[in-house]
C-alpha cells in the first residue's frame, strides 16, 4: 500500500508525549479539529485512528471523506518543538473482526469502561516537517525576494 | 414491475455519476443486494483460511446445511454490511473473488471495490447443553447477534403470506424444529458476551403465529420467553435490543416492555400502500388491515419511545406485477408520501431491497433499477433529517440491511 515511515515520523507517533490533532472537514469544507492520542501507525505504513464516540462529528466526517474523497491532516507536535503534517485519506473503518477487537480490548484496558466506535484506517499521502527551522531555511531559500531590507542592513 | 426490455437501466457507475451527493458505498451496497453475489472457488477458500463465516442458519436462508459452503455475506471498506448471497435473478450477480492477495468485488471482470466477509464468532464452534450447535440458535452479523425463535408464518396455513417471503418454503426445507428453546438461547448469548467487542445488539425476529386468547398471544408469550432468557445475562435491566414482529396491541406491546429488556420495536408495514399491501400481504390485510396495523406501530412510540419504533419496506415490491405500480416515479412518489405520515407519528420507515427469493410467489420477476433504490434510500433520509429521527435502532452497524439508514452515517 505506502511506504513505511521515515524514522523521525515513527518516533513522534511513538512518544506518548506527543500532541497529535486530527482536522476532518464536513461537506460544506467546514474544519473540526480534535486531540486524537490515539494516533499511531500499523504494520503496512498507515494510520491507525481509534474513535471511541460513534456519533462524533470527527466519526461522521471521516465516514465523508472515505465516501468522497477528502483529505484529513494530523499535526504531531513533539515534546522538543518540532512539528510534522501527515496529509491523508481515510482508506477503511473497520467495525469487526480480529483488528476491531483487539483495539477494542486494548482501549478498555487503557481507559476503563469505555466503547469503540471505529478504527479508522487512514492512508497517507504527504508528510511536511512543519517545524520552524525547516520552514525558515526552506523560505529563505526559495524566496529570497521576501525579507524585510532591515535585515540585511550594514553595521 | 412490468418487465420492459427496452428500458435502459443505469449501470453502478453511472447511477454514481448522476447522484454526486449520494454515497457510492450505499449505490454499491444496493447494486450488490439487488442483483446478489456469486464466490469465486478463490474466494471460499480465503473465507475459510481467514476465519470467516461459512454456516448459517436463519429463516430465510440457511447456508452450509448442503455442504454448499460460501461466505455468509460482505462488508465494504467503510465499515457497512452487505446482506445477500447467491440467489439467481434476471441480473448478472456481482463475483466475490480474491487479487494480488485481497478479497474484491467484481463486475464484469472489473475490480469495483475491496470488500471483507463476516468473521465467525466464538461461540459457533460450540453446543448448548441440550446437545444443540450454537450456530443454529443465533447467527452473526458483524456486531449483531441475530435470534430467530419461531421460523414457521401461520399466515401460510391458509396459503395467504406475503408474496415475496420465502419463509414458510424455506422452514419445510430446512428439516429443524420451528421453535428454539430458551435455555438454548440463554447459554448461546451467554457465551457469545464472552468474546469482548463481538457484539453490539441483539435482534430477535420469526414468522407470525395467529393463535392465543387475543391474536398474536402466543407469539407476544413466546418473545417474552425468549427475551428473558437472554435477559439473565446482562446486569441492566434492558439492554440494545430489537424485536420484529407482528404488529401487536397496546396491551401486548406493554407487557413485552414491562417484561423484558427489549428496547426497541419494529413491525413491518412491508409495503406503503393500502391497496398494493392487501394484494401483496393478504393475511396481515385479512387479519389485521392495513390500517390497524399502521396504527399498532404509530401506538408503540408511546411506549418504547421516538427513536425506538421503526418499520421496514420491502423496497420495490411496490413495483411487483402484476399488482403493483406502474412506473417508478409514481411508486416512489406514494410510497414517500406515506412514509412521510410515519414521520409525523415518530416513526422512521426503513428499506430492505427486493431479492425475489426461490420459494417466493414473486420469484424471477424483475426487480425495480439501482436508480430507484437510490431515490428511495435518499427519500426515506432526507425525511428523517426533516422529522428529527434517530435511526440507530436499525442503523449501518446494528443492522446493516438498509441502504438509506447508511445515509444516516454523515451528518447533514
Amino acid at each position: 500500500m505506502t511506504a513505511k515511515f521515515a524514522e523521525n515520523v515513527m518516533r513522534m507517533l511513538e512518544d506518548e508525549r506527543t500532541v497529535k490533532v486530527l482536522t476532518t472537514v464536513d461537506s460544506s469544507g467546514t474544519p473540526h479539529s480534535v486531540v486524537k492520542n490515539s494516533l499511531r501507525s500499523d504494520e503496512e505504513g498507515n494510520i491507525v485512528c481509534l474513535e471511541l464516540i460513534e456519533s462524533s462529528r470527527t466519526n461522521s466526517n471521516m465516514t465523508g471523506s472515505l465516501w468522497f474523497g477528502r483529505k484529513v491532516s494530523i499535526l504531531l507536535v513533539g515534546r522538543d518543538g518540532s512539528s510534522l503534517q501527515i496529509k491523508g485519506r481515510p482508506y477503511k473503518c473497520v467495525v469487526a473482526g480480529p483488528v476491531f477487537e483487539a483495539h477494542y480490548r486494548e482501549t478498555r484496558k487503557q481507559l476503563g469502561n469505555v466503547d469503540l466506535g471505529a478504527v479508522w484506517i487512514i492512508a497517507p499521502d504527504e508528510i511536511i516537517d512543519e517545524s520552524f527551522e525547516t520552514r525558515w531555511r526552506e523560505e529563505s531559500d526559495a524566496h529570497p525576494l521576501r525579507k524585510h531590507l532591515d535585515r540585511i542592513r550594514a553595521e | 414491475m412490468k418487465n420492459n426490455e427496452d428500458f435502459h437501466e443505469l449501470s453502478y457507475k453511472e447511477v454514481v455519476e448522476k447522484y454526486p451527493d449520494v454515497s457510492p458505498f450505499v449505490i454499491l451496497k444496493a447494486d450488490i443486494q439487488r442483483r446478489t453475489v456469486t464466490y469465486t472457488p478463490e474466494a471460499v477458500e480465503a473465507a475459510a483460511r481467514g476465519g470467516y463465516q461459512l454456516q448459517s442458519r436463519g429463516i430465510f436462508t440457511s447456508i452450509g446445511r448442503d455442504g454448499d459452503f460460501f461466505p455468509v455475506s460482505l462488508m465494504l471498506r467503510d465499515g457497512s454490511s452487505v446482506f445477500t448471497s447467491p440467489v439467481r435473478t434476471p441480473r448478472e450477480p456481482y463475483a466475490a473473488d480474491v487479487v494480488d492477495g485481497k478479497k474484491v468485488i467484481m463486475d464484469g471482470g472489473e475490480i469495483v471495490d475491496e470488500v471483507d466477509f463476516w468473521y465467525m464468532p466464538d461461540y459457533m464452534g460450540k453446543t448448548t447443553s441440550s446437545g444443540r450447535p450454537m450456530w443454529q440458535v443465533a447467527s452473526a452479523r458483524p456486531q449483531r447477534m441475530d435470534i430467530d425463535p419461531y421460523s414457521y408464518c401461520h399466515f401460510w396455513d391458509d396459503g395467504k403470506g406475503c408474496r415475496y417471503c420465502n419463509m414458510s418454503s424455506h422452514f419445510k426445507k430446512d428439516a429443524l424444529p420451528a421453535r428454539i428453546d430458551a435455555q438454548d438461547v440463554y447459554e448461546t448469548v451467554r457465551e457469545a458476551l464472552k468474546q469482548d467487542g463481538r457484539f453490539c445488539y441483539i435482534k430477535l425476529t420469526a414468522g407470525s403465529i395467529l393463535s392465543g386468547e387475543e391474536l398474536f398471544d402466543d407469539e407476544v408469550n413466546m418473545y417474552i420467553e425468549i427475551l428473558q432468557a437472554i435477559g439473565k445475562n446482562f446486569r441492566t435491566r434492558k439492554f440494545p435490543s430489537q424485536m420484529i414482529s407482528s404488529a401487536f396491541s397496546l396491551s401486548q406491546l406493554e407487557r413485552v416492555y414491562e417484561q423484558t429488556g427489549l428496547m426497541s420495536y419494529t413491525s413491518d408495514i412491508e409495503v406503503l400502500n393500502e391497496e398494493k399491501f392487501a394484494w401483496i400481504c393478504p393475511g396481515k390485510q385479512l387479519k389485521v388491515g392495513y390500517r390497524e396495523w399502521k396504527k399498532r406501530i404509530f401506538d408503540a412510540v408511546g411506549i418504547f419511545g421516538k427513536g425506538f419504533v421503526n418499520s421496514g419496506i420491502v423496497g420495490g415490491v411496490e413495483l411487483a406485477g402484476p399488482g403493483g405500480f406502474g412506473s417508478e416515479d409514481e411508486a416512489l412518489r406514494a410510497t414517500l408520501e406515506e412514509a412521510e405520515d410515519f414521520a409525523v407519528h415518530g416513526v422512521s420507515v426503513v428499506h430492505c431491497v427486493w431479492v425475489p427469493y426461490p420459494g417466493s410467489v414473486f420469484y424471477g420477476q424483475r426487480t425495480p433499477s439501482l436508480e430507484y433504490f437510490v431515490r428511495l434510500s435518499k427519500g426515506l433520509h432526507d425525511l428523517r433529517v426533516r422529522y428529527d429521527l434517530d435511526t440507530d435502532m436499525d442503523d449501518y452497524r446494528r443492522c446493516g440491511n438498509h441502504p438509506d439508514t447508511d445515509l444516516a452515517r454523515v451528518f447533514t
